[in-house]
């Protein structure tokens, strides 16, 4: 009797107590794969050792993640933070009046002055910061077989001419001058540094950035098409929907010469042991130089009808936001802290020379399809140019005036 | 008989009411949400048919929704046809029916997507039937379908039909098997041909079945989502999407709830189109 009776205050006791310190983080993301769970977990650690209580609510799949928050903010009980791709949607989101304003964190922080103005841009609604960013994926890489590259005494190519020349040797000796999986985003991935490429980084700030119509219609566009329909030709038969870690194989295997994607694929090369420059290449993409395109994951944070939520979201947006927390978080990640403040010195070559790409100023910081469309208006252009890379009647001109139209009617 | 019936009827009284609200309360609320301004999240402002003329601009659903048409006829004929032959093979008493039987019914244990990955492979010019005969031998010959856009969507239908067969062969088994022996009887004192004697008695004979199949393959069809996203991803391009999977892209990844309802919509209705004459006509003629 005596037992249950100081059980049980004990069990009050530690309720109380539970009450008094801040609100456990129930926290929505979709990295599961090895090295991102490592990541998060970096996140995790430092929360709890401040005092927090971190959730890990891990869904497989940004879709299906996504879809998680989206019912559960509409059924009123919405999780402390949620991952999303930075973008517009995001904007959709506080549009909504459903995010937490990060203000007074962000100002004491001093968030702005130490982020790309994009990315501020697309984490601010009406003047108001409601979403942290924690990573910056560069999207415009080429990783290359140094075996082949070497072995044709070939070096990465400076723009996209030069590119399809060495890509008729590569065929000729016998390898695959191009690995690419038949799936909308990697075709996506590709056009972007092709655009970029083929009319300029100006150019291409402003048609993506700025939705340039009269620019979208213009030559360098038409280019980039005639680019992609020629790359065609030196891919592999075995592209269709083949899946891009599937598709890394080929290169790692030594048995293509080159696949273009972001910084990501690097943890795939990570888990076969192989080290950047030594094992294979990596290189801004031709005609990419001092332009690097951005690709952010944030986490924003759903309005809560407890007070005391507020406390815990914005302790939990310090510690993401925290230079060195994020420095940590991306060595395993794989990207550069989205905070330029950050030290960087334990990361690998290739992200050494992004960062520089991104020291060059906002110049050289080129937003990606998602910062610069709804995801509507993005898979609108995913749907175009998949279907141009895989017609053999489609022409140049008719692709460039779709995409022109797509430009034009897109929201600002 | 009074209470009796009472009492049926609140035991089914749920199960009605889980219908109405979640099968014909979502799909009113889906049209709804088709005429409204709905994008990201819904939107009740009404906006007319917008909704509609813009999934009606948009290339990709034309290529959807026409390829639910060539899929769905080619699927119903072909597993019809085939799982039939099997089932009269098996009927003509062959020796190890039994194992027949376990063999081709086999592939309905699988899951779609487990089917659409094992199809990918097999068609996949690289590793498939192609690189196979070519190491045969034969180096110019060429098995691309998967690979192009105006053959994907067929590569869909083998898979289908590998995968549906065996269930429409042991649902006709069982019809075959249900057919008096007198009529094969009297048949043979008619000098009749085995051939005649299946397509112009047995086969009317079956008829209900034959539309229990048709049932079922339809549903498959209308469903059909994860043998796409398993085999071709609806590539190459968009060439082999069905509207399934356009409208789980839209409301999902494209955060577009009213395109997606608008396809939804577009897709129901179709469905019934076609289906509709076709079971008034087959369900009136039964109760005679």
């Amino acid at each position: 009797m005596a037992r249950t009776r100081s059980a049980l205050m004990g069990l009050v006791m530690s309720m109380a107590a539970g009450a008094a310190s801040a609100q456990p983080a129930d926290v929505i993301h979709w990295w599961t794969s090895g090295g991102e769970s490592k990541a998060v977990g970096v996140f995790a650690a430092e929360f709890n050792k401040r005092g927090g209580t971190w959730i890990d609510n891990a869904v497989v799949g940004g879709p299906a993640a996504r879809a998680a928050s989206m019912n559960r903010i509409a059924g009123g009980n919405p999780p402390v933070a949620t991952m999303w791709n930075v973008g517009v949607a995001v904007r959709q989101l506080a549009e909504q009046g459903l995010l937490t304003n990060l203000d007074d964190v962000a100002k004491s922080g001093n968030w702005v002055a130490n982020l790309p103005p994009l990315i501020v841009k697309n984490i601010s609604y009406d003047g108001h910061i409601v979403a942290v960013p924690v990573d910056l994926h560069g999207g415009n890489w080429m990783f290359y077989s140094k075996k082949i590259y070497d072995e044709l005494k070939l070096q990465p190519a400076k723009d996209w001419d030069e590119f399809l020349v060495q890509a008729e040797k590569i065929k000729a000796a016998g390898y695959i001058p191009l690995a690419i999986g038949g799936q909308p985003f990697q075709e996506v991935w590709l056009w972007m540094p092709v655009l970029l490429g083929s009319t300029g980084k100006e150019n291409f700030k402003k048609i993506y950035a700025d939705h340039d119509a009269t620019l979208a219609a213009g030559p360098g566009v038409k280019k980039a098409f005639e680019v992609m329909a020629k790359l065609r030709q030196y891919t592999d038969a075995g592209r269709p929907n083949r899946k891009w870690n599937d598709t890394l194989l080929l290169v790692q295997n030594n048995k293509a010469a080159s696949q273009f994607l972001g910084d990501w694929g690097k943890g795939e090369f990570a888990a076969a042991g192989l080290k950047p420059m030594v094992d294979y290449g990596c290189a801004i993409a031709p005609g990419n130089q001092g332009a690097y395109i951005m690709n952010v994951d944030v986490f924003a944070f759903p309005k809560n009808s407890k007070p005391e939520v507020l406390a815990t979201q914005k302790k939990l947006a310090e510690v993401m936001m925290d230079p060195a927390v994020q420095a940590q978080f991306n060595l395993f990640k794989g990207a550069l802290p989205a905070r330029l403040d950050a030290n960087i010195s334990a990361l690998d070559v290739c992200a050494q020379a992004g960062k520089q790409i991104i020291d060059g100023g906002p110049a050289n910081q080129m937003p990606n399809s998602a910062l610069a469309f709804s995801s509507d208006v993005d898979g609108q252009i995913s749907d175009l140019i998949t279907s141009y890379f895989n017609s053999t009647t489609m022409t140049a001109d008719a692709a460039t005036a779709a995409f022109a139209k797509i430009i034009a009617n897109a929201d600002k | 008989m009074r209470i009796s019936g009472l009492a049926a009827r609140l035991v089914l009284s749920p199960t009605v009411l889980v219908t109405m609200v979640c099968f014909y309360g979502c799909a009113v609320w889906t049209a709804y949400i088709s005429f409204t301004k709905s994008s990201f999240i819904p939107n009740y402002t009404f906006n007319g048919l917008a909704q509609y003329e813009r999934l009606f601009a948009t290339p990709r659903w034309g290529v959807a929704y026409s390829n639910m048409f060539i899929f769905g006829i080619l699927l119903v004929v072909g597993a019809l046809a085939v799982g039939l032959m099997l089932a009269i093979m098996i009927d003509r008493n062959v020796r190890g029916e039994g194992f027949f039987r376990t063999v081709m019914l086999y592939p309905l244990s699988m899951s779609f997507i487990v089917t659409g990955l094992a199809w990918q492979w097999v068609l996949s010019p690289s590793i498939g039937v192609q690189h196979f005969v070519r190491d045969l031998g034969f180096p110019n010959f060429t098995f691309d379908w998967i690979a192009q856009q105006d053959r994907a969507i067929y590569t869909l239908v083998f898979a289908g039909v590998w995968h549906q067969a065996g269930l429409i062969m042991a649902i006709m088994l069982a019809g075959l098997r249900g057919v008096d022996r007198d009529i094969w009887r009297a048949t043979k004192v008619e000098g009749i041909p085995t051939w005649r004697v299946y397509l112009g008695i047995v086969l009317p004979m079956l008829r209900p079945l034959v539309v229990t199949c048709v049932v079922l393959l339809s549903v498959a069809v209308v469903k059909s989502y994860d043998l796409v996203v398993a085999m071709t991803g609806g590539g190459p391009g968009f060439a082999s999407d069905l509207p399934g999977k356009f409208v789980v892209d839209f409301s999902f990844e494209r955060a577009n709830i009213g395109q997606a309802s608008a396809a939804a919509v577009v897709m129901l209705g179709s469905v019934f189109a076609a289906l509709a004459p076709y079971f008034y006509v087959e369900l009136r003629k039964r109760p005679q």
